[in-house]
């Protein structure tokens, strides 16, 4: 194991990522602010002088999230897919507890920017609240979960990284190089199909539109998928034909929703 | 903000999830919900029952998007969503949007948002059996441009 911000002098360089393959990552950080009973009781009320305290810090958390790159030395700037912040009012431990998500499709993780979230939204609920309360602690902050990249999934649950690396090994080599695609409802009826997968050759540019020329090239019936109303989600979001795809990623085609 | 989105083929109560969204909060002033019911007649006048699918991972994620935007636009305290899914019959509830605010008009106008939104956007489908056979349910323009209306405002 080497530290990978340490150059062969020992000085400390930016990885060089530009050849890595871009990859789906994500991770999730979470972390604790202590306070009184009677602070926390404001703050679940609205009552504090300098209003609504987890709005504000849930904004502070994501746009931190956004400039991580700024505050720590040799992280990348990331274009973030999604960065949410949420919060958990627990009376019984006189605490908020912070959770922070991000996830983008890069060529590095994104475990610095969800810590980044959770510490200066953690911050943030400090300075709202400080008026009332200047003992409070913020503790805990570590990172929960990471997937995507050569290391693999780690959990921190599972604890050791090396199991769960081995274990992804084995359950995704087979899609590793390829994408999944469903069909779903009355599309999966007229093409007498719900699954499969497409090898990333076969697919001639990597987006959505790509991977429907390379299903109508595997079987001309495929061509339904061009009506303008089949609707698609990309790693179950809604997502438009120049969605830029990965190896890996699970992709949906169905008809029109008639839900509710 | 409190959200309950979930999907399952069991009925739903009505008054339990109204107090599970108010148990222990005296700063609700308003709640707001809808129910929807299986019909009898739809494109066809003889609906004996329906089926419905669902995209399972991305629709409880759907939903609780839904719930979040609602909350964005409105000052809410809780919404709760649920919808049934497998085999239903007419007279059957099939649909449940609860948004729960400080004044009424916030929390009629989620609850309205709500409903608009997960017709066009959940991703559920409908299947409609009668005695004349299956088919799959028609999206309709109305329920586009009901949802269309949000985007304007």
């Amino acid at each position: 194991m080497t530290l990978t911000h340490l150059n062969a002098r020992g000085e400390a360089h930016m990885v060089d990522v530009a050849d890595k393959q871009e990859t789906r990552r994500e991770a999730r950080a979470c972390g604790a602010i202590h306070m009184q009973a009677s602070t926390l009781a404001l703050l679940a009320e609205g009552g504090l002088p300098k209003g609504d305290v987890l709005a504000t810090a849930r904004i502070a958390g994501i746009q931190a999230a956004k400039r991580t790159h700024e505050l720590i030395p040799l992280c990348h700037a990331l274009a973030l897919s999604k960065v949410s912040v949420e919060f958990t009012l627990d009376a019984s431990s006189n605490c908020v507890h912070v959770e922070a998500f991000c996830r983008l499709n890069g060529r590095t993780g994104v475990e610095m920017e969800a810590l980044t979230a959770v510490s200066v939204a953690c911050l943030t609920l400090y300075d709202m609240c400080k008026a009332v309360d200047r003992g409070m602690t913020i503790d805990g902050v570590c990172l929960e979960e990471k997937r995507g990249g050569r290391s693999g999934n780690w959990s921190r649950e599972s604890g050791s990284e090396s199991d769960d690396t081995s274990a992804r090994k084995v359950d995704t080599s087979s899609v590793e190089n390829a994408v999944t695609i469903h069909f779903l409802a009355e599309l999966r009826e007229r093409l007498a199909i719900a699954e499969l997968t497409l090898d990333w050759a076969q697919i001639p540019s990597q987006d959505i539109a790509g991977v429907k020329l390379g299903l109508i090239d595997r079987d001309p019936k495929f061509k339904a998928l061009l009506d303008q109303r089949v609707l698609c989600a990309l790693n179950q979001a809604m997502s438009q034909d120049g969605a830029a795809i990965a190896p890996g990623d699970e992709i949906a085609f169905f008809p029109p929703v008639t839900g509710g | 903000m409190m959200i309950v989105a979930r999907v399952q083929p069991a009925a739903f109560d009505i008054g339990v999830e109204q107090c599970a969204l108010t148990d222990g909060r005296t700063d609700i002033g308003a709640v707001v919900s809808f129910t929807g019911w299986v019909r009898d007649f739809n494109e066809r006048p003889d609906v004996t029952a329906l089926t419905l699918e669902h995209f399972p991972g991305m629709t409880e994620a759907a939903l609780h998007a839904i719930a979040q935007e609602a909350s964005a636009r409105w000052p809410l305290q809780g919404v709760t969503i649920i919808h049934r899914v497998g085999r239903l019959e007419p007279g059957e509830a099939i649909v449940l949007a609860m948004a729960a605010s400080a004044h009424r008009h916030a929390a009629f106008e989620a609850c309205d948002f709500i409903m608009d939104t997960l017709k066009t956007r959940a991703p559920f489908w409908k299947k409609e059996h009668t005695e004349s056979g299956s088919y799959w349910v028609s999206e309709r323009q109305s329920d586009r441009d009901a949802a269309d209306r949000w985007e304007h405002s």
